[in-house]
């Protein structure tokens, strides 16, 4: 035990006004600890992420390549002209759109049915959403890897598949429509449980005296989904799809190692084209205005999404 | 009072203050970043590397390559730890590796960073016209004068690896700059199967594509040919272009900077109606990703009549736990036969391989050694030394040993086709121009594109690709 601490003092401590306690110096007000704890982090952010983003935009005004060197020359809009303008970067919009609402869309569906059906179940429920989640965890590169050998056309375990049922081969990544299907398959065969996730939160979130209301008016299975579950469910459904859209927007792991970009250049997308822009022939320039075009493309769909959704919720 | 200070928002001034502190942190980070700006201009050209070698370092040093991941670069590593740190005990050799399809981007990411990890670039021939306009690699032409024999050569041979401007096909300027030396020699043989199309190879194309199409029919489940389609690497572009040569094509006209008009002209358009109409028909279903690998395994595994690789890729063909053919290299050599490409109006045949080049950002102490090993490398007794332990040599009297050619049975193939090789364009667009010529002969070979539209694109294209390095902006699409 500590000695008791003296509850008196003499009285020439008592006569002397008690001095207060040390303070901080006047630098390190509360503000200046503040600042002082978040600069770090503020500065990591400032060079990891603002300092390149400015330094691309900049860049996208010039004709700067990164290995020619030399001085940057300003080229005014010319990059963003020739982005807007070509005929490559249009067709791999094109391939792109069709790529994000073919998988997100088939994501969505599945999603959201595999979450319905789950929770309805009462036993298992922990362990099926568990397995489900697995091919969410893995590491794209990883999945496209394993997905090119299953589609491989001659050794492929599908190809074999199709085989012992009686039906011919096919060349999943080497035809021009079977290449982005692939594509398509393989994102949501590892991104649907995504989907499954919010909409399986979501599902768990509606109150059960809702369908128990719905059950004394005997209302119909049907009736209850459209009326209760759908739309209590669609606003964290449309925030799911609205980041799987902007993934898949910017898709590049699964094209490079899946297809290539091909055949030809038919699944190229705008990240992978990117790419090539920017490392092919190190047109820096060109590359950072594409890059700045893509994040903008992006923003504006985002903002109007939201908008949408602000829309959803006061209604 | 505190509490005021830290709830309560700053004064005007105060925000002021803050505001322009931001600023001017954005401003020291750009300039900290944009630091070796000034420095770019100054290294716009190759920097010499000195004529004689300097004094070497005593002190440990790891002298390092960078290449892609295939079994020459182990072999590489293997022969250079064993030989030359007999001579230079305190000299570790590192080949460090990449996946094929990264292999430009690898070290060109890393020279436009001005800084390097690797001593030594292993570049492809066509790389070099990039490397030395950026500067990126040291000019050896003083070096290889004082301390390499020259003579000793096939002078294509050392120019195709080193020189630049490019040489004409078969030819060496003189007068040209050098900025490397060669590694490893390759170009493509053709492999076939004896045991199914008799021991003579076919002598020409048109030949080798009628034994190819017997041979199909005769075996089921065995497809008359493999070889590379990818889009990836220089695959598909390698295909078109050997067979272009092979029908008396042209890729460009070096000297007008033309292509339109050129590739796809009469020879080139009959060269892509045989690969696409004539060729592609004979393949397995769904090669049309096809590169090295899949070619090799195609062959092992009996799956193919005829197939065509690089030469230095083709020795896991005689590993027996690797094929079907035989439990011994000898059994699968009774079945396997290597020849060299059939001719059919030319009989020009691809030149692979690659040359050491010197970094230009590597340590002094680095470049000084990289220069004694290249010195080292080409000497006679080392090159056949390297024969023997699986490389493929370029100095003449090394391609023309017994180490060389007993080394292995595509070795005489090699030698046979030193006077044949025709290289592709070593120019700056180099990157661009082999990116447009793959994906657009994949097109077509997997039906996403007619021969002649993807020719007419391939040509268009590349041509303005080489028009383009005035424009302003814009450029790379």
């Amino acid at each position: 035990m500590s000695d008791p601490v003296p509850l008196t003092t003499d009285a020439g401590q008592v006569a002397a006004a008690p001095s207060p306690a040390p303070g901080r110096s006047r630098r390190l007000s509360d503000r200046g600890l503040a600042v002082a704890f978040i600069s770090p982090a503020l500065l990591l952010l400032l060079a990891m992420s603002v300092f390149p983003l400015l330094w691309a935009l900049y860049l996208s005004f010039t004709d700067y390549s990164a290995t020619r060197g030399g001085p940057a020359r300003f080229v005014g809009f010319g990059n963003y002209t020739a982005v807007l303008t070509s005929a490559q970067v249009h067709q791999r919009a094109l391939t792109t759109l069709i790529y994000v609402v073919g998988a997100v869309g088939l994501q969505t569906v599945l999603g959201f049915g595999i979450a319905y059906l789950i929770s309805r179940r009462t036993h298992g429920r922990g362990v099926l959403t568990t397995l489900f989640l697995v091919p969410m965890m893995l590491s794209p590169v990883v999945v496209g890897l394993f997905w090119r050998f299953m589609l491989d056309a001659q050794f492929g375990v599908i190809n074999s598949m199709l085989g012992s049922l009686g039906l011919g081969q096919v060349e999943w990544l080497t035809r021009q429509r079977t290449a982005l299907i692939s594509l398509i398959v393989v994102d949501t065969w590892q991104w649907t449980p995504f989907i499954m996730l919010i909409a399986l939160a979501g599902l768990t979130a509606v109150p059960k005296y809702l369908y128990e209301a719905a059950s004394i008016d005997r209302a119909s299975e049907w009736f209850r989904f459209r009326t209760i579950t759908l739309p209590l469910v669609w606003p964290l459904l449309l925030i799911a799809v609205l980041f799987r859209a902007i993934e898949a927007f910017r898709l590049f792991d699964l094209v490079y190692i899946l297809t290539n970009g091909g055949p030809g250049v038919s699944t190229e997308t705008l990240s992978f084209h990117v790419y090539k822009v920017a490392f092919l022939g190190f047109n820096t320039g060109t590359a950072s205005a594409y890059g700045i075009l893509m994040v903008l493309v992006v923003i504006v769909l985002t903002q109007l999404y939201l908008r949408y959704l602000n829309r959803l919720k006061e209604g | 009072m505190r509490y005021q200070q830290r709830t309560g928002r700053t004064s005007v001034p105060g925000r002021k203050v803050q505001l322009a502190t931001a600023a001017m942190l954005l401003v020291a980070t750009t300039m900290a970043a944009c630091g070796g700006g000034q420095d770019d201009g100054e290294q716009a050209s190759a920097p010499k590397a000195p004529a004689t070698i300097p004094e070497l370092t005593t002190d440990p040093l790891t002298l390092s390559f960078i290449w892609f991941d295939w079994p020459p670069a182990q072999a590489l590593e293997d022969f250079a730890n064993a030989e030359y740190t007999k001579e230079r005990s305190n000299v570790t050799v590192k080949v460090n590796t990449v996946p094929n399809a990264n292999w430009h981007d690898a070290m060109f990411t890393q020279f436009a960073a001005r800084k390097t990890d690797f001593d030594i670039a292993i570049l492809d021939s066509q790389h070099i016209g990039e490397a030395v306009t950026n500067g990126n690699i040291l000019d050896i032409t003083d070096f290889v004068k004082n301390n390499i024999e020259v003579d000793a050569y096939n002078p294509y041979l050392l120019a195709a690896y080193g020189q630049f401007p490019q040489a004409e096909t078969g030819q060496r300027d003189e007068n040209a700059s050098l900025y490397g030396l060669p590694l490893l020699g390759d170009t493509w043989t053709m492999i076939y199967r004896k045991d199914l199309i008799g021991d003579k190879p076919p002598q020409t194309w048109d030949e080798m594509i009628s034994v190819a199409e017997k041979c199909q029919a005769d075996n089921p489940g065995v497809s008359g040919l493999a070889f590379h389609q990818a889009n990836g690497s220089d695959a598909a572009a390698v295909t078109y272009n050997t067979v272009n040569g092979v029908y008396g094509g042209n890729l460009w006209d070096p000297k007008t900077r033309k292509i339109d008009g050129v590739l796809n002209d009469a020879a080139g358009q009959e060269a892509m109606d045989v690969l696409v109409n004539k060729m592609k028909p004979l393949t397995a279903r769904g090669s049309g990703n096809w590169f090295i690998d899949e070619v090799n395994a195609a062959v092992a595994q009996g799956k193919a009549c005829i197939a065509f690789n690089w030469i230095a890729a083709s020795g896991g063909l005689l590993d027996p736990k690797e094929s079907t053919l035989g439990t011994t290299r000898e059994q699968i050599l009774d079945k396997l036969g290597f020849a060299t490409l059939p001719s059919q109006k030319t009989n020009l045949v691809p030149l692979g391989g690659m040359g050491m080049h010197v970094s230009a950002y590597s340590a002094e102490a680095n470049q000084v050694e990289a220069l004694n090993f290249m010195k080292w490398f080409q000497r006679a007794d080392i090159q056949k030394k390297w024969a023997a332990a699986g490389g493929v040599p370029s100095r003449t009297d090394a391609l023309s040993s017994p180490e060389f050619l007993n080394a292995g049975p595509f070795n005489q193939v090699y030698a046979d086709s030193v006077p044949r090789m025709r290289d592709m364009w070593n120019v700056p667009e180099y990157a661009r121009l082999v990116d447009i010529e793959n994906t657009n002969v994949n097109a077509a070979l997997n039906g996403a594109k007619s021969p002649k539209q993807a020719l007419d694109d391939i040509a268009k294209e590349q041509q303005s690709v080489l028009d383009s390095s005035g424009r302003k902006g814009g450029g790379g699409l």
